[in-house]
């Protein structure tokens, strides 16, 4: 005979546990139980308490742990230096839906907390479902970029905020104003605005804030730079393996360059590497590219084109129309890279091992092919070393989503190398042999 | 044997054949149709024609083009191959400018190849050379450099390409080929073997080795090859040497270079095209232009003295990009005779040296220059 | 057994005792110096042989290899030292005491170093090559090396580069070779030649 008591007791410890786990669960960051609302991102409030649980304290007039000052320093713009409360007001912004033509996209959309700062999609959703044309970069420690875009047509974090507003796939306002507009009867943005650049609401500062938040998104602490600051046991034999690959056999460093100074894994160059080619009428597309930018070479103009046409295949060329830049994009940083796939500008290469395969093929031969692409000859586990190596580049405070991106990986892996090829690899045939031969 | 997977882009390049191959059978109507399109884009875009279809950003234009019997040629320069087991890099950059040369739409007149083909003159290597250039869709014209012919005094070169020393005309144009890697015997005192003879040539800094020379045969074959031909033909000589004294040190060097420049002095205009230096380099003494070709294989620095006051100097090459400082490229021949001579650098801009510019000893149509320093 | 042919065993005996001795004699197994003469007539033997076969190993060593290599590609000569033999203060100072021998010892052992440096350096199998090239093929001369301008923050390599460090990137990327350990003598002798070559110009660290 069950007493009234225990049966009390039964239930009550239930509903605590269930209320624990719904409560534990909800605060994870395990992709399954994430509240997710328009274009696939979580929701703006559950990004915002993740955002607080990873970075509690900001103190935005320090330098961030880990950054010589002097070079930290020259990253700083002149007209934009950091204050909390430029901070503060970024921060609202980059989660504030309303800077949306339809009220659904905000960066955090694409930069979802979530998702690595990304959104773990090959090329991202913007109003109306519209899908663009180039993987979203991760806002993570995007202090350190010389250059913002794929493309390099941005040159600063600041000028780089504001373009997302008025690009008509992404967040869709015809132009600036409307989207500062949007904003300006709320009251708490007009204080907010005053406190941090002592002026109303307006597009430009839009951008400034946005770039001062950016700013603090600084997350360096991975096993690996544990491991360069001394700590042997930081990261496994195979990861120590693959980062003397990275540096000897792999060529890695010949342009994702590393180091205590250095911590990003880019050289802020643009390179062919040949993924662009993959594109059938890459060539072709070469042509027309320069016949659109004659007619229109304006700002927004080049927005358009690259990401609404087929033209964003061209990379870098259509804002300098070199023609060493044709197909050329802005050499990816390595940080973080194990959660934010897939890989290459137009997220076409899903997991690590794919990239790994891509470079030991010597990318894909076109006329304008970097000629520091070569093939490898790289080894099944040289390869599996690399990876190992690329995967301990990632904070510790997304070690969880780091490990199922590991899992995940590797799993597809194991199923599909769509873009291997070991005669490639291994010197047997040759690029450039398939093309000429008649 | 490993597992080989056919990965997208083999499968693509095999879709990519076929699309071509039926291009190809296209009735008369559709083709005239497709190629319109393709001219009107490329007139629309302003662009002149030599550079086809590839956009390019030049920092002049180099003359109009449509002067009558003007014409132009691409050119393919010192790919020291190996054979391909043991150097595969040299291999993929010849087949790479290959490549680069097929692309150009319309296709030039024709190839010219400016020597070292082969690395130590061994006949797989000079086999391995002529295959891949079999390739190329408009006819090859090919010269001799010094690491294709003293291994073996070459008897494989002359077996695959003929004699190395000939004229013909193209145009208007009288076009002479000269074997200027002459030189005189410094084996046979001392011992050497063919291979020791050809590594010793080989080394661009080894003094052991002779100065080149054009030599008295040929000199006198030249006069006679000329002697028909009115004082303002346009010619182009193609020379593997430079034909003038640049720096003895590395066979930068004709040693014969005054009594060679005799003959053609009469000239009105003389270019003369030639190989060796595997850089941007421009000269001009009295009526003769001289330009240099870039090498596919790897860059030379510039000389510590004796450089031309004309040559506007490439920048550096980066030595993280195998590639960089090395390309192939065209050459626009004017009706009289005088060239813009086109650089098409990989991975960077391509670079014009025009007709007004030597023409005008320097004062025009002056080339960019680097910003960088070129060492 | 009679005595005659006792005595004829006993004879035949001694006389394979004398022979027998006599031979081991030659050996030099008894006497302690003829034991000494023919072990160095062995050793002689030896060397003799082992250096014959060096010789035909190395030809092109037998000879004066320096003068040889020096002929083959010009070499900057070390510093003319001569100054140190004038002047007063060696006087009790037996240090400061220089000779010409010790000048002409120091520029021949530098010399040799150099000369050896540009040896490998135009010799792919020297330095391990496994696609045929050496450096002069990009470096006449040594032309374009630039070490004065070392160290400098390559970065490529990821930290500051010593000139070391960027013939052992050479000696993986276009050579592919090994890399060289610091002290390794072809490393020593490779950035001894490239040194040599630059002689007398500024050193300008940090320069690109």
């Amino acid at each position: 005979m069950v007493s009234l008591t225990s049966r009390i007791g039964v239930l009550g410890s239930l509903t605590l546990a269930i209320v624990l786990c719904w409560g534990i669960k909800t605060e994870s960051q395990s992709g399954t139980d994430i509240p997710r609302t328009d274009h696939g991102a979580a929701t703006m409030e559950y990004q915002q308490r993740l955002l607080d649980k990873l970075m509690p304290e900001v103190d935005a007039t320090k330098v961030p742990e880990g950054f010589d000052p002097v070079i930290w320093d020259a990253f700083i713009p002149q007209n934009n230096e950091m204050t909390a409360s430029r901070v503060a007001l970024g921060r609202k912004l980059y989660f504030d839906k309303r800077l949306s033509e339809d009220g659904t996209v905000s960066c955090a959309t694409c930069h979802d907390v979530t998702r690595g700062f990304t959104d773990q999609r090959p090329t991202s959703e913007g109003i109306n479902g519209q899908i663009g044309r180039r993987n979203a970069p991760t806002t993570l420690n995007v202090a350190l970029l010389q250059t913002l875009f794929l493309d390099g047509r941005s040159p600063s974090l600041d000028h780089q905020a504001r373009l997302p507003i008025v690009n008509p796939i992404e967040m869709g306002f015809a132009t600036g104003e409307e989207s500062a507009a949007a904003i300006r009867n709320d009251e708490e943005y007009q204080r907010l605005f005053q406190e941090a650049y002592g002026r109303g609401v307006n597009y430009e500062d839009i951008g400034n804030a946005i770039g001062a938040f950016e700013r603090t998104l600084v997350f360096l602490d991975s096993p690996f730079r544990r491991f360069l600051l001394g700590d042997d046991m930081a990261i496994s034999a195979d990861a120590k393996e693959g980062w003397r690959l990275f540096n000897e056999k792999a060529r890695c460093t010949a342009c994702h360059q590393m180091s205590l100074s250095n911590p990003l894994g880019t050289d802020n160059r643009f390179h062919n590497v040949g993924v662009s080619a993959r594109h059938q009428d890459f060539e072709s597309l070469a042509k027309q590219g320069v016949q659109a930018l004659k007619e229109d070479p304006s700002e927004q103009k080049l927005e358009e084109l690259a990401l609404a046409t087929d033209m964003s295949e061209l990379g870098r060329f259509m804002s300098t129309t070199n023609r060493s830049d044709i197909g050329s994009f802005r050499t990816s940083m390595l940080l973080n890279v194990g959660i934010t796939p897939p890989y290459m500008h137009d997220g076409t290469l899903p997991t690590l091992w794919d990239v790994m395969d891509h470079y030991n093929k010597g990318g894909e031969a076109n006329p304008f092919l970097d000629g520091g692409m070569e093939p490898l000859a790289l080894s099944e586990q040289e390869i599996d070393q690399l990876v190992a190596f690329l995967f301990a580049l990632t904070d510790q405070r997304f070690a969880e989503e780091n490990e199922g991106q590991m899992k995940a990986q590797k799993a597809a892996a194991a199923k599909s190398r769509a873009f291997r090829d070991d005669d490639m690899a291994f010197r047997q045939k040759l690029a450039f042999e398939d093309r000429i031969s008649k | 044997m490993k597992p080989t997977y056919k990965s997208v882009e083999t499968r693509y390049m095999e879709e990519r054949k076929e699309f071509f191959d039926s291009l190809k059978k296209l009735d008369r109507r559709s083709f005239v149709k497709v190629s319109t399109a393709a001219l009107g884009a490329v007139a629309a875009s302003g662009l002149t024609p030599p550079f086809s279809f590839q956009p390019v950003n030049v920092s002049f234009r180099s003359e109009a083009a449509s002067q009558a019997n003007s014409f132009r040629f691409a050119y393919i320069s010192d790919s020291h191959l190996y054979e391909r087991d043991l150097n595969d890099r040299f291999v993929r950059s010849l087949m790479r400018a290959v490549d680069d040369v097929n692309n150009l739409d319309p296709q030039p007149d024709f190839v010219f190849y400016g020597g070292d083909l082969a690395q130590l003159g061994q006949p797989l290597e000079l086999e391995l050379g002529a295959q891949i250039l079999k390739n190329l869709k408009a006819p090859l014209k090919i010269m001799v450099g010094e690491h294709d012919w003293y291994l073996d005094m070459g008897e494989k070169w002359k077996d695959l390409f003929g004699e190395p020393t000939y004229s013909w005309d193209h145009k208007g144009v009288h076009c002479v080929t000269l074997l200027s890697v002459v030189e005189k015997d410094f084996w046979t005192a001392r011992g050497m073997s063919p291979m020791d003879r050809m590594k010793t040539v080989a080394g661009l800094d080894n003094s052991v080795q002779s100065p080149f020379t054009v030599g008295a045969p040929q000199r006198e074959w030249l006069k006679n090859d000329l002697a028909n031909y009115s004082d303002d033909t346009p010619l182009i000589v193609f020379s593997h040497s430079p034909l003038y004294k640049l720096y003895k040190a590395w066979n930068f060097w004709t040693d014969d270079a005054e009594q060679v420049q005799a003959i053609l002095s009469r000239f009105k205009n003389v270019v003369v095209i030639h190989g060796h230096t595997h850089q941007m380099l421009t000269n001009r003494i009295g009526n003769i232009h001289f330009h240099g070709l870039l090498a596919t294989a790897w860059p030379w620095p510039y000389a510590p003295e004796g450089m031309p006051p004309l040559t506007v100097e490439m920048s550096r090459p980066d030595p993280f990009n195998p590639q960089d400082g090395c390309g192939d490229g065209e050459v626009q021949v004017h009706t009289d005779g005088l060239v813009d001579k086109i650089y098409n650098f990989w991975n960077r801009n391509p670079l014009t040296v025009a007709r007004a510019y030597t023409a005008s000893w320097g004062q025009e149509a002056i080339p960019p220059k680097p910003n960088r320093p070129s060492y | 057994m009679s005595w005659k042919s006792k005595s004829a065993l006993l004879a035949a005996g001694c006389a394979a005792l004398v022979v027998l001795l006599w031979g081991i004699s030659q050996q030099g197994l008894l006497t302690g110096s003829a034991q000494a003469a023919v072990q160095e007539q062995q050793g002689q033997a030896l060397a003799d042989a082992h250096l014959a076969q060096w010789k035909r190993k190395n030809p092109d060593r037998v000879a004066d290899w320096v003068a040889e290599e020096k002929e083959r590609h010009t070499v900057q000569p070390p510093a003319d030292n001569s100054h140190l033999l004038k002047g007063g203060q060696g006087e009790g100072h037996t240090y400061g005491q220089y000779t010409e021998r010790d000048i002409l010892t120091w520029a021949r052992e530098a010399e040799k170093l150099v000369v050896e440096g540009s040896r490998i350096f135009h010799d792919a199998s020297a330095m391990g090559s496994a696609v045929a090239v050496s450096c002069d093929m990009c470096h006449p001369h040594a032309a374009n090396t630039h070490p004065e301008t070392y160290p400098k923050f390559q970065a490529q390599m990821g930290r500051v580069a010593l000139l070391r460090d960027m013939i052992n990137w050479c000696l993986e990327n276009p050579v592919r070779g090994q890399r060289l350990p610091a002290d390794d003598p072809t490393m020593r002798a490779l950035e001894a030649y490239i040194y040599a070559q630059r002689k007398g110009v500024a050193l300008n660290y940090g320069k690109h």
